[in-house]
């Protein structure tokens, strides 16, 4: 296989620099692509403050750009898709919610979060559907289509959908446990990338707890946000990964950008190198790298992500060469 | 309509000594008869802890087969450990639905997790038992039966049942929170799964019993017995608020099916009510339906939902 190589376009958007729907404030998180003929929708996570308590709230904005991914053309005035209702898996926030044209429908898979009491959250993955182009998205109901399950215990959420024949796969992400590393912090999330397969989009069949790339970093290596993009007949898939706990402000422990790549869908071979995207010393992206979003775009392979601080302060791009 | 002659209390958590997780309540009885005892499980609590809070444990209780009314034994410990943290059921193991499958005896039960906006949430898990069903095994550290878009949150009251090779779980899905006086109030309604291997399961999708004294009726316990040529469920219900008193509180409806998915409610029907005194004089609930040596007996909870304990019934005549 030929060297793959990312060029670093820089950040693309600042969500600070912009007038943000449910009074949302910073972070830009997730970047999820949708292609029309002549704009990209980009579809990010922002954090609103939750009245009753101060914590966040995580809701779902678009920003429309202009194919050459810098302009800007405008940034959703109105609520994408309300949060969950009260007791609802998706009650205090949205983050991630990953997008795909099916039919005249686009499909919006969501990361719903929960807030817990012995732990701080757990997530299921719910489905919305857009009859708008994307503009607005009902959900199917008030449940997930993906959620705990016997040897998935927690925390299943982050998915990627994309249809391959007739199959719609999902790669997504499952929980394996909490855990408390020091005794002065909270507990600490440990997870990995798993994968699951449908005939409607809503029916999943897990492969239940299969973790499906290996671990680099050992077994307290949390994987997240899985993408797929089919290269050359190869699927490529990119993720990020860090260590399970002090990883929010140790640079050495924080998130980085994970590949693999598969031939059949079943078996995937990391190769975090080739390609490899690295952190870049003294700019925006200089301590972390996460939540990859890779798509096509009028023949060229793009990646979405988010640096520093988990995208406090945007999203950035990089084209592969 | 039935004819059930009450019989009285038959445990009281309150009198069992020497098991501090076993203080208060014997809930929604499930039994499994043995040569000479029926072994009725329930579950209980330890005291609340500092901020009111209980957790809850499953348990059994061994009556003497010739004499209900005579105690045997009392597990020594929990048949089901809590869960780890983060788990769905890391506070509590409530209600449990026990099945002999040849050599093994499955629990299922509902798991319990706290949570910040509601007090809590629950969905199904399964264990199995290799020793005569005194110890279970988890299956593992997730449930069985989770939720879904239809069924968002409060999977709980697990009834176990197989018929032709088929297993079927009738559970009830939470429907909505109500908030009644700042506190937020599940309701709830009688739904079911079926299953080749009672671990893979379809769910049904679709309320079983039409809800009767208002549309936020809570339903419970959906007890499901095959005699005479046909399904008889008996249920529990209750209103949305104010349902800890007499007058909203549970009673015992019931439904028959001849076909496992059409039901028809008829709670006329159901032959027990609230005594005008006593242990069971406020509410009745989480009734279960058993034979034992040519007698049909109802299980079930008097007031404060169980937490002095269980009692019996019996049946005049048949269930027909």
């Amino acid at each position: 296989m030929s060297a793959m190589k990312w060029k670093k376009l820089g950040k693309i958007f600042d969500p600070t620099q912009h007038k943000l729907p449910n009074d949302c404030m910073q972070f830009a998180q997730s970047p999820q692509a949708l292609v029309f003929n002549d704009f990209v929708r980009i579809y990010f996570s922002t954090r609103a403050v939750d009245k009753c308590n101060g914590k966040y709230l995580s809701h779902i904005a678009f920003v429309d750009m202009r194919k050459n991914l810098r302009d800007v053309i405008r940034v959703s005035d109105k609520t994408v898709i309300p949060l969950g209702g009260l007791g609802c898996f998706d009650e205090h926030g949205i983050f991630p919610m990953n997008v795909l044209r099916h039919g005249d429908a686009v499909y919006g898979y969501t990361c719903g979060w929960n807030r817990r009491v012995s732990v701080s959250v757990d997530t299921a993955i719910g489905l919305a559907i857009s009859r708008d182009d994307g503009l607005t998205f009902q959900r199917i109901g008030d449940g997930p289509v993906l959620a705990a399950s016997l040897h998935e215990p927690c925390l299943v959420g982050d998915c990627f959908v994309k249809v391959i024949g007739d199959v719609f796969h999902m790669w997504y992400i499952f929980g394996t446990g909490w855990k408390r590393f020091s005794l002065d912090t909270a507990p600490d999330r440990t997870y990995k990338i798993g994968h699951a397969v449908s005939t409607d989009g809503i029916n999943w069949v897990k492969e239940e707890a299969r973790q499906i790339i290996t671990d680099r970093l050992g077994a307290d290596e949390s994987q997240a946000l899985p993408t797929v993009i089919a290269i050359n007949d190869r699927h490529h898939m990119f993720f990020c990964y860090r260590q399970s706990y002090d990883f929010r402000k140790n640079r050495d422990r924080g998130y980085r950008i994970g590949h693999a790549w598969s031939d059949d869908l079943v078996n995937w071979t990391r190769d975090d190198e080739n390609p490899l995207l690295d952190i870049t010393p003294g700019d925006w992206d200089s301590d972390m790298l996460c939540y990859p979003h890779v798509f096509e775009c009028d023949g060229k392979v793009y990646l979405l992500y988010n640096g520093n601080e988990f995208g406090r302060y945007g999203f950035g791009l990089a084209e592969l060469e | 309509m039935f004819k059930w002659n009450k019989l009285g209390k038959v445990f009281a958590p309150q009198e069992v000594e020497g098991r501090s997780w076993l203080k208060e309540f014997a809930q929604a009885p499930s039994t499994l008869l043995f040569d000479d005892f029926v072994r009725v499980y329930f579950s209980c609590r330890p005291p609340a802890d500092t901020n009111g809070q209980y957790v809850s444990y499953s348990a059994y209780v061994d009556l003497d087969r010739a004499d209900p009314f005579k105690v045997r034994h009392v597990c020594e410990q929990p048949i089901l450990s809590l869960g780890g943290l983060g788990e769905f059921d890391e506070f509590g193991t409530y209600p449990v639905s026990v099945i002999r499958n040849g050599d093994e005896v499955r629990a299922y039960y509902g798991g319990w997790t706290r949570c910040e906006s509601v007090p809590f949430n629950v969905a199904i898990g399964m264990a199995s038992s290799r020793d005569g069903g005194e110890t279970f095994i988890k299956l593992g550290k997730g449930p069985v039966l989770s939720y879904s878009p239809d069924e968002p949150f409060v999977l709980s009251g697990p009834k176990i049942r197989r018929y032709s090779d088929t297993w079927y779980l009738w559970y009830i899905a939470g429907r909505k929170w109500k908030i009644v006086d700042g506190r937020a109030e599940p309701v709830y309604k009688i739904r079911m799964a079926f299953s080749p291997d009672g671990i893979h399961w379809t769910k049904m999708n679709r309320d079983l019993i039409p809800s009767r004294v208002e549309e936020d009726e809570a339903q419970a316990s959906p007890d499901v017995f095959f005699a005479n040529g046909k399904y008889h469920m008996f249920f529990c219900y209750r209103y949305s608020s104010h349902y800890r008193g007499k007058e909203n509180g549970y009673r015992i409806g019931y439904a028959s099916s001849t076909n496992l998915i059409d039901w028809v409610r008829d709670d006329a029907k159901a032959g027990i009510d609230v005594s005008e005194e006593g242990w069971d004089a406020e509410m009745i609930s989480y009734p279960h339906v058993f034979e034992l040596d040519g007698k049909t007996y109802l299980a079930y909870l008097g007031n404060q939902v169980g937490r002095y304990g269980f009692g019996l019934a019996m049946l005049e005549g048949k269930l027909e």
